[in-house]
């Protein structure tokens, strides 16, 4: 096949193969993106018709300022923006609100950048373990918040949790967290990057003061690219201006959000993040068809004997975490390709996205494929496992 | 003149860029059903009209 460049080959894995991998198929892009990616791509692409206050967000042409309005709607909070990935949507909320010595409170299944947030500024990572379900529960995170409390004397500045991790893709009780917060006074972080785009998110609704979301992961669209969202009570705080003068020109950038750094999603990546906004919010409504799929690909995987998923079940995410280390594992260790034989035999059936080498513990990810690919997917499975002897009931 | 053949050229992209979703719906198998084909018909048909215009303004 020939090459972009020299050394870059075209990558058309989603026109030649059902990918599974775990993280990708959120972000996979609808047309309306990858047209938006032809027409969008040159660098500030977006800046042909910036005008007065001079702010990315309050562009008309193509209508960025409306993008945002409407985007907050979906969201059901009161601002919007869009950031260059979920991790500078936490970076920007973690350093207006916590310094340094400041405790935050993330889930025991939290994302490293939420970690990396909370460094960034000072503060320390407090986790809430996960109950015998492996799951976060508003009972675990009031139990931190008074661990913290009796052994700091403080509170911590922010309660920040995934509503669908990404090691078991298990929903997370952010409603009974969101209340705990609001019964502390803590602000409450909802990270919603593998929900955000993929199913219906209102944030007023969850009670949540923050909303994030990932672009790449869930809402269609390149990497990077993210969402944060907030409540008018906190838009001032997180959305604040720069009050800099310079001391020798005596110049001031007055619109200039100071956690945005300016301008922040620029280019194709904005534009196709709107390109595909329509059909991400018509998409949301079909989230039970997706969870049937999964639930319906789970039930045929499980036929195959020794499997078992370690995600919660029935699957509330089409993210799952299946363990193969009594049927494939076994076959994988006489195997002269060892575990790389179950990616050799998805291969040839024109599956990829497995983890390389994985027969043991690994993630997979149904979401967005049709019914007659998950079916074709179920069946390639069973295939290889009597393929190899393996029974399926 | 030269406008003309430059949105024929994007339509072309565009286009193609819907044949491409196409094979992202139906693979790995692409068997294709009625409506399916009758889009892709209708897509080379765009594609073909938007080349014929591009090789008429460009070329003569």
């Amino acid at each position: 096949m020939r090459r972009i460049a020299e050394d870059i080959e075209i990558r058309a894995r989603e026109e030649l193969f059902i990918n599974i991998h775990p993280i990708q198929p959120g972000g996979r892009l609808t047309p309306e993106a990858m047209k938006a990616l032809i027409s969008y791509g040159d660098g500030y692409s977006t800046c042909d018709w910036c005008q007065k206050p001079f702010r990315l967000d309050k562009i008309r042409r193509p209508p960025i300022d409306e993008f945002h309005a409407e985007l907050a709607e979906f969201l059901g909070m009161d601002e919007a923006r869009v950031v260059p990935g979920a991790r500078r949507g936490f970076q920007a909320v973690v350093s207006s609100i916590a310094g340094p010595g400041d405790f935050v409170i993330v889930s025991a299944l939290a994302h490293y950048t939420e970690f990396l947030a909370v460094e960034d500024a000072g503060a320390i990572v407090k986790e809430v373990p996960l109950n015998e379900k492996n799951i976060v529960t508003g009972e675990n995170v009031a139990r931190k918040v008074e661990e913290i409390k009796r052994e700091t004397g403080k509170l911590p500045k922010l309660i920040m949790i995934d509503h669908f991790d990404y090691m078991l893709g298990n929903e997370h009780d952010v409603r009974g967290i969101a209340k705990v917060a609001k019964e502390y006074g803590i602000p409450f972080l909802y990270n919603g990057a593998y929900a955000i785009g993929v199913m219906p998110i209102n944030g007023r609704e969850i009670g949540a003061d923050f909303l994030v979301g990932s672009g790449h992961k869930s809402f269609a669209s390149p990497a990077p690219s993210g969402i944060l969202a907030t409540t008018k009570e906190w838009a001032d705080k997180v959305f604040r201006t720069t009050q800099m003068v310079g001391d020798v020109t005596k110049r001031r950038f007055g619109i200039k959000e100071v956690e945005m750094l300016g301008c922040t999603l620029m280019g194709a990546n904005l534009i196709a993040m709107m390109a595909s906004f329509p059909t991400v919010r018509e998409r949301v409504k079909y989230w039970p068809e997706e969870l049937e799929k999964v639930n319906y690909f789970a039930k045929e995987f499980l036929r195959i004997r020794g499997n078992a998923i370690l995600s919660e079940m029935p699957r509330k995410h089409t993210l799952t975490k299946v363990d193969t280390s009594k049927s494939f594992d076994i076959i994988a260790r006489e195997h002269k390709r060892r575990g790389f034989f179950l990616g050799d035999e998805l291969r040839e059936r024109r599956i990829i996205g497995e983890f390389l080498g994985a027969t043991r513990a690994w993630k997979l990810n149904t979401y967005g494929l049709t019914w007659d690919q998950v079916r074709y997917l179920a069946q390639a499975f069973q295939d290889i496992a009597r393929k190899y002897g393996i029974s399926v009931d | 003149m030269t406008e003309k053949a430059v949105e024929e050229t994007f339509e072309a992209l565009f286009a193609l860029t819907d044949l491409r979703q196409l094979f992202r719906d139906t693979k790995p198998l692409y068997r294709l059903n009625d409506e399916q084909r009758e889009r892709v018909r209708a897509i080379l048909e765009r594609v073909r009209q938007s080349l014929r215009i591009i090789e008429e303004e460009l070329i003569g």
